[in-house]
């Protein structure tokens, strides 16, 4: 996020586009009621009318895999409202004659008629985001897994940059990060094309960098992504090493996933459970859970906060960094002896240029937010106050581009796919805990009442949904909240495994599947054959 | 409410063993293992268990909120299906309990010999959005310095 979780309570306008935050990060939306309570107007562009749509001042009813076109077509209003803020253009950013030409022809009636979003609802949007002197953008995966969530994303900042809504109080374009420490994974190095504190590999003084630290010179090309890794297991990858994913389960087409596994030579699991992942693993390492281990994680506002141990870990299990630190001394690398958690923090925050000013002591307080460059240096809760990272911020020209696949008369459905409330991912843990199961414990596929008798399905009754991919049997239930032509399904059951539908794509930059968008077919399970089979 | 309950088990008790219940609970401030927010809060233990969680009212993230992940899904931590051992797979293709040491020598040999046979390039590591940063930061510098690549990611795709 540009701007710190507070700066929710102060926008004028809070435009939220593919995210269901009050299920999937409950405690922000209690920020952005309190945004709504003082008077703040709310923008909601979504495909299913959640919670938030409700809550919304105006409410964009998006078809899925639509994003750029509605966010081009805002722009376009926005420069021919004259609602530009001139002098942040002149001095912050670059490519704006060229943008104006560019959304010439992308006008709200082209924008509705991709989208669905009727034309004047998208020129209230774009008059009201544009013309507040203080409007924030808050999104979630509903805009990034998409094959053109990098379009999605440079779409949504043309509209803050040309209005100049970033780099102060209340405005700003805030991803909402999803696991408790995937921004802290991305901060240490997992990552195929940056190294710590995100240093780019193809840097040869980088290189030269971790050459000194690591005693090894390290390739110069970026490596492959998760996604090209498990294409080519059985390949080239023979051996692989996952810690705390239950990657059977939260990747998209998961027959393809449960193949590649299969086919490695080695394969080593740390986990807390036998997940359907780890079952397929050659050796399984059982490993602390979260209240049995120190360390940090980095929250979805860049902040670092401490995680201390508060029970006796079960049995034999370990920390995380105690067990690679065991692998690697026995595979007879250097430098892995920490006999602790705290030089290993020290170790990353040396190396890394946004948490050099802090280490494991000065971390303890919880109020540092990257970046911290330097000793003494007070954190950074909000980006790009005075300058952008790489100097000016660069208009981008994007186009709308068609889902992978796109519904046909074999499959007329676009199934769409996120979080639930009372679960989390592939409840390996929420699966567990006695009290939330009661609350939620099956899925069900969340079908307009219309298409509930359009395609012969009963409320309650099952319902067999099948991809180009795969095929699932789940329960129906009849509700507004999905527009016609459009269901919904969470992926946390690993006996609905709603996965095994998804997969067509990804996006050719990032990586990221396409997990909101499968076009599907439902028809009716005949419920005395169900019976039977049981 | 929580605190409520707790009130009531010790109202019921007598006034000695009230005290040794008091003196056994011990509170740690820690952040909540589920969602980007990172809301601070204070588990309550006693005798290796979790018994509560009271948010943290000085939580800079959550300022004494928490939702129902937070509040009340921890009990996973003391589930029975938790792994207490490793395991390794025999020849049998079933998966036995192991010691660490044969385990870890097993999971490293692997390693080793995938590298010898098909070269630097064939393992890959995945690290998690779950764990501390040490970890993520131990399994990136586990690839790049045991095999010299950046074959290495988290699961942010997908
Ligand atoms: S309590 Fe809820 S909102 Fe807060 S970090 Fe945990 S899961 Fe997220």
């Amino acid at each position: 996020m540009s701007n710190p979780l507070a700066d929710m309570e102060k926008p004028d306008v809070i435009f939220c586009i593919g995210t269901n935050m009050t299920e999937a990060h409950p405690v922000a939306a209690t920020r952005l009621k309190k945004a709504l309570a003082r008077g703040a107007k709310l923008i909601v562009a979504d495909p299913r009318r959640i919670r938030l749509a409700e809550m919304a001042d105006l409410y964009l009813p998006i078809r899925v895999g639509s994003d750029t076109a509605l966010l081009l077509g805002m722009a376009h209003v926005i420069v021919r409202e004259d609602l530009i803020d001139r002098e942040f253009i002149a001095t912050r950013t670059e490519g704006y004659e060229r943008l104006v030409d560019h959304l010439q022809e992308k006008t709200p009636e082209w924008a509705e008629s991709i989208s669905g979003v009727p034309a004047a609802a998208i020129e209230k949007a774009a008059i009201l985001y544009g013309s507040s002197d203080k409007a924030a953008i808050y999104y979630t995966l509903g805009i990034t897994e998409h094959i053109c969530g990098v379009e999605n994303v440079q779409s949504l900042c043309n509209l803050a940059l040309l209005s100049g809504n970033i780099g102060r109080e209340g405005t700003g374009i805030n991803p909402m990060r999803g696991q408790n420490n995937i921004q802290g994974a991305g901060d240490s190095g997992a990552l195929p094309n940056n190294y710590v504190g995100f240093q780019p590999v193809t840097e040869p003084a980088n290189q030269a960098k971790f050459e000194r630290a690591y005693g090894r010179k390290i390739d110069l090309e970026k490596g492959i992504t998760k996604v090209t890794a498990l294409e080519q297991c059985g390949d080239t990858i023979h051996a692989m090493l996952i810690d705390g994913e239950n990657t059977v389960v939260s990747d998209p087409d998961q027959e393809h996933c449960i193949h590649a596994l299969k086919s490695l030579e080695h394969f080593v699991v740390i986990d807390i459970f036998l997940t359907e992942t780890a079952e397929l693993a050659d050796v399984v390492l059982p490993a602390t859970s979260w209240a049995e281990t120190d360390g940090h994680f980095t929250n979805t506002e860049r902040r670092i906060q401490r995680v201390r141990k508060a029970v006796e870990p079960p049995g034999e299990a370990k920390p995380d960094w105690w067990i690679i630190g065991q692998l690697a001394q026995r595979m007879g690398m250097a430098g892995f002896d920490y006999d602790s958690p705290v030089p290993i923090f020290n170790e990353l925050c040396e190396l890394s240029p946004i948490y050099y000013g802090i280490d494991w002591e000065l971390a303890d307080s919880g109020q540092y937010h990257w970046p911290i460059p330097y000793r003494g240096h007070p954190g950074t809760p909000r980006l790009h106050e005075n300058e952008f990272i790489n100097g000016r911020g660069k208009f981008s020209f994007t186009e709308y581009r068609d889902p992978a696949e796109t519904i046909d008369d074999e499959y007329p459905l676009w199934l769409t796919t996120g979080r639930r409330l009372e679960s989390y991912h592939t409840r390996t843990q929420t699966g567990r805990s006695a009290g939330l199961n009661e609350l939620l414990p099956e899925e069900m596929l969340e079908v307009h009442p219309a298409d509930v008798a359009r395609f012969g399905l009963r409320d309650g009754g099952w319902a067999k949904v099948s991809s180009r991919r795969g095929a699932v049997e789940v329960r129906v239930k009849a509700t507004r909240r999905s527009p016609q032509g459009t269901v919904f399904a969470s992926f946390a059951f690993a006996n609905v495994p709603i996965n095994a539908l998804t997969g067509s794509g990804y996006d050719p930059i990032t990586h990221t599947a396409e997990l909101k968008v499968c076009p599907v077919q439902v028809e009716p399970v005949v419920e005395e054959a169900l019976v039977a089979a049981d | 409410m929580t605190k409520d309950i707790l009130m009531n088990k010790t109202a019921s008790s007598s006034a000695f063993s009230e005290q040794r219940r008091i003196q056994h609970f011990k509170t740690t401030r820690t952040i909540c293992g589920y969602c980007g927010v990172g809301c601070a809060l204070d588990l309550v233990t006693r005798d290796n268990r979790i018994i509560a969680v009271h948010p943290a009212f000085d939580g800079p993230a959550n300022e004494g909120a928490l939702c129902v992940k937070g509040q009340f899904a921890y009990d996973y931590v003391h589930h029975a299906d938790r792994l207490t051992y490793p395991l390794v797979r025999g020849a049998d293709g079933q998966l036995r309990r192991a010691t660490w040491d044969a385990a870890l020598e097993r999971a490293a040999q692997g390693f080793l010999d995938v590298m010898q046979k098909h070269g630097r390039h064939a393992a890959y590591g995945v690290a998690s959005g779950r764990t501390p940063s040490e970890a993520n930061y131990m399994m990136q510098k586990f690839i790049r310095v045991g095999f010299g690549t950046n074959y290495i990611d988290n699961c942010s795709r997908a």
